[in-house]
């Protein structure tokens, strides 16, 4: 086995499309659990984001010699798994989607004492969340749980930073607004 | 939403600079940040690495990048011009440029009007798709391009009615882009350009 977790991740790149393909597994390790907390909080679903983590480093693999800056295959690995993400969101055959961990929040708090009120207020958020479209989702997702930069998600999704701006604002409008629908 | 507030999330205020009330929408809007997260693993599953391994250990290796000649090969889009000189022209330059015979007339069944094959291309490594829409398909965008030999380069012929068109391709299904190559731009009323493509009849 020859994995070197300490190579560059050019270095990882040149030696897999040069044959050497374990060392696939050296990137692997390094970007599966950023990889798979994006889509998890993207879907929802912990076997779903583990699928789709799994489809992306394989489609990563197998088009590894189209990654046009073998520094940058994390942010290219991100964005074959952040376009699955969007697609299963997408997908007509998407059934009963859930987001696990999202806990009792509402913008204008009020302050739950009792687990039925919680139960219902965790109810609130996830059907918010479910309702946001995919593009504000993944938005909202990396601005507000991932905490990047916009300059950060301009890079990664390849999309301006004006519009990912709006997609932001979109998505807490969106959010406020279903919130306190379900008050 | 308040600008300010809006400001301060976006990270361009601080949170001294918010007046009293925003502070308090504004520790609300991180708190539920804060508890969307509660609960999270900490990472992927410990056998995704393995099942990555082992499917990875029986696919083909991924090809490089074929660079020879791929200045010639950067995206454009064949025009058919409006006078049989210039579709002259137009066609020693696809003998020249794409010597796939990317155009031809075509005959669509379904009327008798004749439409025109057009060949749309455009480079774009790391895609895993790439199709095409305009006001010939609605804007749709499921009239995909293939790139058969994993160089990057998306190619797609589609049989287009005589007239003035505006289209752009659609990367991986959400990031549409403007044809870098296109002859003629339009706004289209977004702050983004479309691009034009005049197809004229062969008479």
């Amino acid at each position: 086995m020859s994995t070197q977790l300490n190579v560059s991740d050019g270095d990882a790149v040149r030696a897999v499309l040069e044959g050497d393909r374990e060392m696939y597994r050296v990137l692997v390790r390094r970007y599966q659990d950023t990889l798979y907390q994006h889509a998890l909080r993207m879907v929802g679903r912990a076997d779903d984001a583990a699928d789709i983590v799994q489809r992306a480093l394989v489609n990563g693999f197998e088009k590894l010699g189209r990654c046009r800056d073998p520094e940058k295959v994390g942010g290219w690995l991100f964005r074959i798994m952040s376009n699955l993400c969007k697609d299963f969101l997408k997908s007509p055959r998407r059934d009963d989607l859930s987001i696990e961990g999202a806990s009792a929040a509402v913008i204008d708090r009020s302050d739950p004492s009792d687990d039925l009120e919680r139960g219902e207020l965790q109810s609130s958020v996830r059907q918010a969340l479910e309702k946001l479209n995919a593009e504000q989702r993944e938005a909202f997702v990396l601005k507000h749980l991932e905490g990047r930069s916009y300059d950060e998600m301009s890079e990664l999704l390849g999309v301006s930073k004006s519009a990912l701006k709006m997609r932001v604002l979109r998505a807490r409008e969106e959010l406020q607004f279903m919130l306190k629908v379900y008050q | 939403m308040n600008p300010d507030l809006r400001a301060y999330l976006d990270g361009e205020l601080s949170y001294e600079e918010l007046s009293p009330d925003l502070r308090t929408e504004a520790s609300a809007w991180e708190v539920l940040a804060h508890d969307m997260k509660q609960g999270e693993p900490p990472g992927a599953p410990p056998w995704l690495e393995g099942a990555v391994m082992t499917e990875v250990a029986v696919k083909p290796a991924p090809a490089r990048k074929e660079t020879a000649l791929h200045w010639l090969l950067r995206s454009r889009t064949i025009h058919m011009s409006p006078l049989t000189g210039a579709l002259a022209a137009a066609a020693i330059l696809v003998v020249l440029l794409l010597p796939r015979a990317p155009q031809s007339v075509a005959t669509d069944p379904a009327s008798t009007r004749t439409t025109i094959l057009v060949e749309f291309r455009l480079e774009a490594p790391g895609a895993t798709s790439v199709s095409l829409a305009g006001d010939f398909n609605d804007w749709e965008t499921d009239m995909a391009l293939e790139d058969s030999d994993g160089d990057g380069i998306w190619t797609g012929r589609v049989p287009i009615q005589p007239g003035i068109h505006k289209y752009m391709f659609v990367i991986d299904g959400t990031e549409w882009v403007t044809d870098p190559n296109a002859e003629r731009y339009s706004d289209d009323g977004f702050g983004n350009r479309n691009a034009v493509l005049a197809v004229t009849p062969i008479t």
